[in-house]
């Protein structure tokens, strides 16, 4: 079935070819008429507010984005899904002004725009929301919303005239931070809505949010959504990055799908499931299931005795933990990043002092040993910080693999470069990191074949304990369904594993007892079989536990 | 036509051995302009400099004589730096070493064991200097460039209050040198020439020091900590005992560079022991990358700017600071050139076509 939509603008009108299939609308192209305002077939409020066409970006060696065409109606919320690597963040870092496309053309607001850099965009009324957060620790949510913006009056800054306006924002959207606090005591949530308000203080039209949730709790992201779509109730255009299917079919009204650096199809929500997305986004079938059999836990492996520490600026961040991690079992740990989570990572591996309390393995006390010992006890770790912690970047690939044991392949202290050669061509293989030759620099791989590499490191090592710390965080689908089964078939083995992660779906899914942390303490420990989800996310948002 | 600046991926080999020869052919070309400003054809000058430096039994050997010290101290500079730290104070390390080689020639030591001496206390002179900006790094994380410059000013007026002062030789008129040596505490020369055994020496250093870094555990752990300082720690690396072991390390080489100078060269203690040769390790370790063998060729390229520097000095009456300028030019060139290993420029000469 094919169908022809008009669709009117104000001052330009387009003429759109729309093939319209199961619910998936194929853009095959745009020309420009001198038809007036047209017979819309999706209401007044289906006007166009952002058109890109036909972006393309190479890098070296890689096409980012192919003849990308996105267009965003006025006041949706737009989903722009896909997998790691798929040209979500080149896409939306050309229209934020960070890129300059190879070819294409942007439309904004009705008129032919080319940012070259984000103030460009920040001023025609895009504002974007990062991943990683581009606050100013030491200072206020005032100062920072206020960080670059000509209040009247300026020079001099009009703090009276700039509450005014937030709080009136505050009061439209429902977005709520606390305008003197610093940002360095707030919790990731509450730095997020500083950054959206920073956004929408600057009037901004279209605003995109690159991954919002990675960093939320259930509850949070929950407030988030009810937030965006206010939002797009008062007219605001949302563009919603995400790699997350089911978010983006709770929050959106329309969604792109990009592949490969290609546009595969955009979708009406409502037409469309979770499987179809899945689909366009893999481009072929996948059983997204896995179960973890259960197991007869074993001996206690790893054990922690009301275990006190601080974190990097003296506070302290874990609050008496008692765990034990047993042969043969996961046990995941669930909560909102920087509740205590980087920091328990720290103490087990013995990166950091532990101030008070025990940490047993096997028995052993080794709450006082160095790394070094703690490795050869056999306590392997997939770190938080990948590529900060677990990498040394411009090391190559076999020095990389050898990271943590080189001193095992060195005889009288000269390194034994043909069983480091052997050992990488060896974990290479099976461990399927790609990668066209062993001395390459550790950075030229992809983020899944980084994972692949420090897992391929950790788990050669055969230890008898593992901590998984955001194990299958920012990879693909593919990448995380890798290590989760690798991680399973560990524990089969009957090693131990310690999993961290603030998906909690992930938790759910591959480990045996769940502990909840909250602010450096353990809220509540339960079994997989009486795991009561709603709960969990209470007690990771700090509720009481009755 | 717009210029497009672009983030590398990936950056190539040869742009790690081009940066480092383009950075010498402007800095010559800069030189070559202040010259030819001052009335001097840069052409013949640099034709002066090679002729001096290599057409003479002399000139080679006195080329080999500047050379060493600066591999040295570039050694002294590189170990360092493959760990991250900028080790600024090989001069002061220099100083030290010349003094406490000094103090056992002319004080302390009975004849036959003066020169092993002389060498085991330059170089823990060295250490032990070298070892303060380490302890405080390690500890207190004190940036290393600024104690490592300030210890060099401290080094070099306690060698000058010396020879002022409690050191000054009785026969030497007023200068400020100490008295000459004993026989026994002068390095060996050949080919009746300066050239001295502290020269082969410094080559064999180079190599044993280029075995330790790529060879050995210990390099590894080095250019581990040096690549990524978390991923050390995390590997099991103490990040502390690599910092201060880099810097001893750098300060023994410096120390035993000061003790070569002065019982190779000047045969005495000196106010101007090294006319800043531990400055000179710095672009010489930029230039090799951190790496010994090429430490060797660069130091080769500063030797001959002294060899020539006096001998432009000499012939044009320009001051051997213009030494100095080349260096700076040197390290200003390298660190700009650091750009483009991580950018890639390209020309593009029509708009893409919307």
């Amino acid at each position: 079935m094919s169908l022809l939509l008009w669709q009117g603008g104000k001052g330009c009108n387009f003429y759109k070819l729309v093939e319209h299939y199961q619910g998936i609308e194929i853009n095959m192209g745009n020309r420009k008429t001198k038809t007036e305002r047209g017979w819309a077939l999706q209401g007044e409020n289906s006007d166009i507010i952002l058109e890109m066409k036909n972006i393309t970006k190479v890098f070296p060696g890689v096409v980012a984005n192919d003849r990308v065409n996105l267009e965003v109606r006025r006041g949706e919320i737009h989903g722009l899904l896909g997998e790691n690597g798929a040209g979500k963040t080149t896409l939306m870092s050309i229209l934020y002004g960070l890129y300059r496309p190879d070819e294409g053309e942007i439309i904004f607001d009705g008129e032919k725009r080319v940012f070259s850099s984000p103030k460009d965009a920040i001023e025609s009324g895009i504002g974007m929301v990062h991943q990683h957060f581009m606050l100013v620790n030491k200072m206020s949510a005032l100062n920072n919303i206020l960080l670059g913006y000509k209040t009247p009056g300026d020079p001099l800054l009009d703090y009276e005239w700039a509450r005014e306006k937030i709080r009136s924002i505050i009061e439209v959207y429902g977005i709520d931070a606390e305008l003197d606090e610093r940002v360095i005591n707030m919790s990731v949530g509450e730095e997020q809505r500083v950054e959206i308000l920073k956004s929408l203080f600057r009037d901004v039209k279209l605003l995109i949010l690159d991954e919002p949730t990675s960093v939320l709790t259930p509850i949070e992201s929950e407030r988030l959504f009810q937030a965006l779509k206010r939002m797009s109730e008062k007219g605001l255009t949302v563009l919603f990055i995400t790699h997350k299917l089911r978010e983006a079919l709770e929050v959106t009204d329309r969604i792109t799908v990009l592949r490969k650096g290609r546009n595969v199809g955009t979708l009406i929500t409502k037409r469309t499931d979770e499987k179809e997305l899945a689909r366009l986004m893999v481009g072929r079938e996948i059983d997204m299931k896995i179960e973890k059999k259960g197991v007869e836990a074993g001996k206690d492996v790893l054990k922690l005795e009301n275990v006190y520490a601080r974190n990097d600026r003296g506070l302290m961040a874990l609050k008496g933990i008692n765990l034990s991690v047993r042969e043969g079992e996961i046990l995941g740990i669930a909560g909102v990043s920087g509740n205590g989570q980087k920091e328990l990572e720290e103490v087990i591996i013995g990166l950091r002092p532990v101030e008070k309390g025990k940490i047993l393995f096997n028995g052993e006390d080794i709450t006082f040993s160095s790394v070094r010992k703690r490795t050869r006890l056999g306590i392997s770790c997939i770190p938080e910080n990948r590529i900060e912690t677990g990498l040394a970047p411009s090391l190559t690939i076999e020095e990389n693999l050898i990271l943590r044991d080189y001193e095992s392949f060195s005889r009288n202290g000269f390194m034994e470069f043909d069983m480091i050669e052997a050992h990488a061509e060896k974990l290479v293989e099976e461990y399927g990191i790609k990668t066209p030759s062993t001395k390459a620099p550790a950075r030229t791989l992809s983020g899944g074949n980084i994972q692949r590499l420090i897992i391929a490191r950790e788990l050669s090592r055969n230890p008898l304990f593992l901590i998984a710390s955001q194990p299958t965080r920012g990879l693909d689908i593919a990448g995380i369904d890798y290590v989760r089964r690798k991680l399973i078939s560990l524990a089969e083995e009957g090693k131990a594993i310690l999993l961290i992660s603030e998906d909690l779906e992930e938790i759910v899914q591959i480990s045996d007892r769940i502990a909840v942390i909250f602010e450096g303490e353990i809220r509540g420990i339960f079994d997989r079989e009486n795991v009561d989800i709603d709960r969990v996310g209470l007690l990771m948002s700090g509720g009481a536990d009755n | 036509m717009r210029i497009k600046v672009e983030r590398r991926l990936e950056t190539p080999k040869f742009i790690y051995i081009l940066i480092p020869l383009a950075s010498i052919i402007a800095s010559l070309i800069f030189v070559g302009i202040l010259l030819f400003l001052i009335g001097v054809n840069p052409i013949d000058a640099y034709s002066t400099m090679i002729y001096r430096a290599f057409g003479t039994k002399f000139g080679v050997t006195e080329l080999f004589v500047k050379t060493a010290p600066i591999i040295l101290t570039g050694l002294a500079v590189s170990i360092p730096l493959r760990a991250g730290l900028w080790n600024i104070g090989a001069e002061g390390q220099l100083y030290m070493g010349a003094f406490a080689a000094s103090f056992i020639a002319l004080y302390l030591s009975p004849p036959p064991v003066v020169l092993p001496f002389m060498v085991i206390m330059a170089v823990l002179a060295g250490m032990m200097w070298a070892s303060i900006p380490g302890v405080l790094k390690a500890k207190f994380e004190l940036n290393e460039i600024i104690s490592t410059l300030l210890l060099n000013y401290v080094a070099i007026y306690w060698v000058e209050y010396l020879v002022y002062g409690p050191m000054k030789g009785k026969e030497v008129y007023n200068f400020p040198y100490s008295d000459l040596f004993s026989d026994y505490a002068i390095l060996p020369r050949f080919f009746g020439t300066r050239f001295h055994a502290g020269v082969i020496v410094a080559f064999i250093l180079a190599i044993a020091i280029y075995i330790l870094i790529t060879r050995t555990s210990y390099g590894f752990a080095v250019k581990i900590v040096g690549a990524n300082p978390k991923a050390a720690e995390y590997a099991g690396i103490s990040r502390k005992k690599i910092i201060i072991s880099t810097m001893i390390l750098g300060g023994a080489i410096a120390g035993f560079a000061g003790m070569m100078e002065v019982s190779g060269l000047h045969m005495r203690l000196r106010a101007a022991v090294s006319p800043g040769y531990g400055y000179t390790g710095i672009p010489v370790a930029l230039l090799a990358r951190g790496n010994p063998l090429f430490v060797v060729m660069a130091a080769f390229l500063f030797g001959l700017l002294y060899v020539g520097g006096s001998a432009m000095q000499t012939t044009y009456g320009i001051p051997v600071a213009v030494v100095d300028v080349f260096q700076a030019l040197v390290v200003l060139f390298i660190i700009g050139g650091d750009f483009f290993t991580r950018y890639r420029i390209s020309f593009v000469f029509r708009e893409a076509s919307a």
